[in-house]
């Protein structure tokens, strides 16, 4: 399951690519900017503010999930199923669902409009989340079918899984970009629901693959913005053999409407990206440990 | 007008960065005067400035109506308005004077300017309205001269062509006594100047300044009859020309600027006297001038690379201005390639919409569809808001000549739901074809009836001196006097209409969700009431022109198939056509002549821009399906059919990023795109802009084809460019 292709993607890996994003994380990043892919399941998302009120999608709700309130569209979430019938009527952009099958064939469809801009570009085609490697399956039936096609691929991942699963579909990657978000072990747990051992682990055995590969680390207002943490895991990410550069990503708060939209609490609501002369200093930090540094 | 003599202590650096920089920020000055006089509304910036408060021309009739008509009309009054004309001097400024008013505009606040009444073209007319056609007839300029004429012979050289002509061919004296009159008139201007900046030099006390002056009055003083010799006389030569030229009919061509002028630099710098940042402050100030149309780079008529040092100084010294500008990169597979990562990050660094950038792949290859060799091909530059023309070659009424599709569409669509045939797109578009051709015939009747009268109407008396026949043949460019005659007829509403036909195929007969009937009462009804929108919500979301592969874009093809075909089985007697995908900023004024269509479109809102989708088209705005989409409606005959973006100034932040973007550039044109248009804006400064267009007077954007200052631009046409930026962001 997917939630979106975006082309023309220009922060997504070399050139100019196609972005297929998966649905389901087994992170749960207090900061994430794709909210409606943390779930591995559809979800209906609700933007009142665009609703004209005509009621359409009342009329194909079997549960009575939703109600026309003084001419806006409200969701009571614990009646509704997220079957998606709703938004086969709404055409004002109230309801939309994020999540949705497809198959490997209608997805190159799509990617393979770009081909042009990939050959001229160096670019290709980044799976992205989401978590691509929760559906191993899928992930690598598409980048295998991009290979045939000769486009060039490459996977954004958070490296939180048994390493088997990211061999099963190194044939067919080009590239790896994988995310370092904390050092601090509790305050990872704290922020993304799980530990960093395992992707700590994995990190160290990514030269394994013999693919090259860029980790980045996504600044955090608050959480990751010292020179500690980004001190430590640019000595993790200097470790490797196989790094093209290691790169800190600005904290981007563009995710903000996709919480309202599902109902979920947004804990970064008031947080802003770090201003560049800041991140121009922990890039100096970070090239003490690693030889190349990129801020994004 | 202000006064801009000894305005600084005689101690104040003024090196060429400096007064440069000077220039600049009177040319926000002078913008904001600018922004109280409608005529300087919703247009190009021009460089003109505004006239004293007192200033008004008396127009000289020679018609019953109150207007001027002909070569004695146009060259009587032109004298007049060049013998009257307010004079300009910036001892910041290279060069002398600027334009203020044309005859054009002076004609149209008269209430004159209506066609020569005794050529009537009334057999012409309720067709024309019929199918909402932007006739041409009556237009002037939008064909390119070729300024190497005029700079070899000088004023007094091309007076000496038009007697030597005029031996030859003396059944034309008209033609020769106009522009005899009319060169005249450039002179008496010229000469007054330079008593005016007699009367500066006594005035200032910055000495290089005053220099400055000096070296202006013995540049102008020669110009008046003199060729010019060195870039800076060059450069002054074009500034009278485009001055003169605007103050005539608002002609706005260019040149293939670097190769004009850089045998005139490398002439100086062999005899040591001029140095890299002198050349480039003189090319600032042409630019200051006026931002006329000019071309950097291309292909050579033997297929070489003309990108030089040159070019990159002209860049530079445009980043130096940091303003309204018009120039034109062509990019080739062959290219300099640092060239145009250059170009792309000025375009970036200023955010002023400049450069643009044209292809050449596609450009000449269909130039040459033409009948045309590669070498004249390669020749036809960028020197227009969307279009390219053989420098002093060709007559082209580029831009001048639309059809209204939108138009074309919707009085299809009640045709058919009048008559009593099958409802069906298939039906719709079998009339819409049948219209369509008869639009295109009456639009080409009414080219073939410009081309025969307008002569009697308003003859092209500045650009016929630097084309290649009319001083010859002693008969004017429309006239005969022409080399070539490439018409262009552009086609708007290729978006609306596909948007409609998608939405009527989609919503209709693919998924039944609506009648014919339902479609069309909720259609003339404006899509009215809550069923109305929600109608008009659900065939606006359909498969959309833009989106990549769509039903939209399908039908789009087919559109420009039948258009293409149409335009060019008009040629005949020795007139070509020439088809295009183009709106200018029409796309309000041929949206009030349509009422509701099937995109979801309500009754006369604008019609789409140029062959852009209409904003919205795609959830993620990508702008490869939007390209490939207008690549694939190119109709590859020379004229072009743009790609206008909207850019996030953060895309090309760092060199991977220029690089990007460069990639896309050539792809685009690899794929057969013809001219692309970026503006670099964030959404939030649009906004606040709009909000408040006085306190941003230094904003330029890029409307159409040409770039303007956002606070000159009336409310709805800000709006109209506030929401593409918005939607695209």
């Amino acid at each position: 399951m997917i939630t979106n292709i975006q082309r023309f993607s220009l922060n997504d890996g070399p050139g100019i690519r196609t972005t297929v994003f998966f649905k389901g994380c087994n992170l749960s990043c207090k900061w994430c900017h794709n909210p409606e892919t943390l779930s591995l399941t559809p979800q209906l998302l609700v933007y009142p503010d665009k609703c004209m009120g005509c009621g359409a999608c009342m009329q194909v709700c079997l549960k009575g999930a939703l109600q026309v309130v003084e001419g806006k569209i409200t969701l009571d979430r614990e009646l509704c199923d997220n079957c998606g019938e709703c938004t086969k009527v709404c055409f004002s952009g109230a309801l939309e669902m994020a999540g949705m099958e497809t198959s490997v064939a209608d997805m190159m469809c799509e990617i393979e409009q770009d081909m042009a801009y990939y050959n001229r570009s160096g670019g290709g085609v980044t799976l992205s989340g989401g978590e691509v490697l929760l559906q191993p399956d899928l992930a690598r039936e598409l980048l295998k079918a991009c290979k045939e096609k000769g486009i060039e691929t490459a996977i954004e991942t958070n490296l939180c899984y048994d390493f088997s699963i990211l061999e099963y579909l190194a044939p067919y990657l080009d590239l790896i970009m994988a995310d370092i978000k904390v050092y601090d072990n509790d305050l990872h747990k704290e922020m993304t629901g799980q530990g960093n051992e395992l992707i700590f682990s994995n990190v160290r055995r990514l030269d394994e693959l013999d693919i090259p590969y860029i980790l980045r680390t996504p600044v955090i207002p608050g959480v990751n913005d010292n020179e500690k943490e980004i001190s430590d895991l640019s000595r993790l990410a200097g470790e490797g053999k196989n790094l093209l550069y290691y790169e800190l990503l600005n904290f981007n708060p563009l995710g903000g409407s996709k919480y309202d939209g599902l109902d979920m609490e947004n804990h970064f609501y008031e947080a802003r990206p770090l201003p560049e002369a800041r991140l121009e200093d922990l890039k100096n930090i970070a090239l003490q440990n690693c030889a190349s540094v990129r801020v994004g | 007008m202000r006064n801009r003599i000894n305005q600084f202590s005689p101690d104040v650096d003024m090196g060429y960065h400096q007064r440069v920089k000077i220039l600049r920020e009177r040319k926000l000055e002078d913008t904001k005067d600018k922004a109280s006089y409608r005529s300087f509304a919703d247009g190009d910036d021009y460089g003109a400035i505004t006239p004293p408060e007192d200033y008004k021309f008396e127009p000289i009739p020679n018609h019953e109506n109150g207007s001027f008509y002909g070569y004695e009309g146009w060259s009587r009054n032109f004298y007049k308005l060049m013998a009257e004309h307010p004079i300009h001097i910036d001892p910041c400024d290279a060069f002398a004077n600027r334009w203020m008013n044309c005859l054009s505009w002076i004609r149209h606040e008269n209430g004159i300017n209506q066609f020569n009444p005794d050529y009537s073209y009334d057999h012409l007319r309720s067709e024309q309205e019929k199918y909402g056609i932007v006739t041409g007839i009556g237009s002037d300029a939008h064909f390119g001269g070729d300024y190497s004429i005029g700079l070899s012979l000088g004023w007094g050289g091309l007076l000496e062509k038009l007697e030597h002509y005029r031996k030859i061919n003396p059944e034309h004296n008209e033609f020769y006594d106009a522009e005899v009159l009319t060169i005249k008139g450039i002179q008496v201007w010229m000469e007054r100047t330079v008593r005016e900046i007699d009367k500066a030099i006594e005035i200032e006390t910055h000495p290089l300044l005053r220099e400055n002056l000096e070296q202006m009055r013995e540049c102008n003083e020669y110009l008046i009859n003199g060729a010019p010799r060195t870039l800076r006389e060059a450069c002054q030569w074009i500034c009278w020309f485009n001055m003169a030229s605007r103050e005539y009919n608002r002609d706005g061509a260019g040149c293939q600027l670097d190769e004009i002028l850089r045998p005139y630099y490398e002439r100086d710098m062999e005899a040591g006297i001029i140095t890299p940042d002198e050349a480039k402050y003189y090319i600032a100030c042409l630019l200051l001038n006026d931002p006329h149309y000019y071309q950097l780079g291309g292909l050579s008529p033997d297929g070489k690379d003309m990108v030089s040092y040159f070019s990159y100084m002209i860049l530079e010294a445009a980043d130096w201005l940091d303003s309204s500008c018009n120039i034109t990169v062509r990019v080739h597979d062959g290219m300099d390639m640092d060239f145009l990562r250059k170009s792309v990050y000025y375009l970036f660094k200023n955010k002023n919409g400049w450069p643009r950038f044209s292809g050449d792949k596609a450009l000449s290859e269909g130039f040459m569809k033409k009948g045309y060799p590669a070498s004249l091909a390669r020749q036809r530059v960028a020197v227009g808001c969307h279009w390219m023309s053989l420098p002093g070659l060709e007559y082209t009424l580029n831009d001048c000549v639309k059809v209204n599709c939108a138009k074309v569409f919707r009085l299809s669509l009640d045709e058919m739901m009048a008559g009593e045939g099958e409802k069906s797109t298939k039906a719709l578009f079998e009339i819409y074809k049948k219209h369509m051709r008869r639009a295109v015939e009456v639009t080409a009747e009414g080219i073939r009836f410009h081309l025969k009268y307008q002569v009697y109407n308003e003859p092209e008396l500045m650009l016929n001196l630097i084309s290649h026949g009319p001083v010859e043949k002693g008969l004017d460019i429309v006239d005969g006097g022409a080399m070539y005659y490439n018409m262009c007829i552009d086609g708007t509403g290729i978006a609306t209409v596909s948007d409609s036909f998608a939405a009527l195929e989609q919503r209709i007969e693919k998924e039944q969700k609506l009648t014919w009937e339902e479609m069309y009462e909720v259609l003339n009804s404006n899509f009215d009431g809550m069923d109305g929108e929600y109608i008009r919500r659900m065939l606006a979301s359909s498969e959309r022109y833009g989106g990549g592969n769509t039903l939209a874009d399908r039908w789009a093809v087919r559109i420009n198939e039948h258009f293409t075909e149409d335009v060019n089985s008009m040629d005949g007697d020795g007139v070509k056509f020439i088809p295009g995908w183009f709106s200018w900023s029409n796309t309000i004024t041929l949206g009030k002549a349509v009422k509701a269509t099937p995109n979801g479109r309500r009754d006369y809102e604008p019609i789409n821009h140029g062959a852009n989708p209409h904003p919205g088209f795609r959830k993620d705005g990508a702008l490869t399906a939007m390209s490939n989409t207008i690549c694939a409606v190119q109709p590859g005959y020379g004229n072009t059919a743009p790609i206008q973006l909207e850019l996030d100034p953060g895309m090309a932040r760092d060199e991977e990023g220029v690089q990007k973007v460069c990639d896309y550039i050539l792809t685009i044109f690899d794929q057969g795109a013809t001219l692309l248009n970026i503006n670099i804006i964030n959404a939030d400064e649009i906004l606040a802009a709009n909000e408040n267009p006085d306190l941003y007077p230094d904003l330029v954007v890029r409307v159409t084809g040409f770039t303007a200052y956002f606070c000159l631009l009336t409310p709805e046409f800000r709006q109209l460019v506030v929401e593409r930026i918005i939607k695209a962001s």
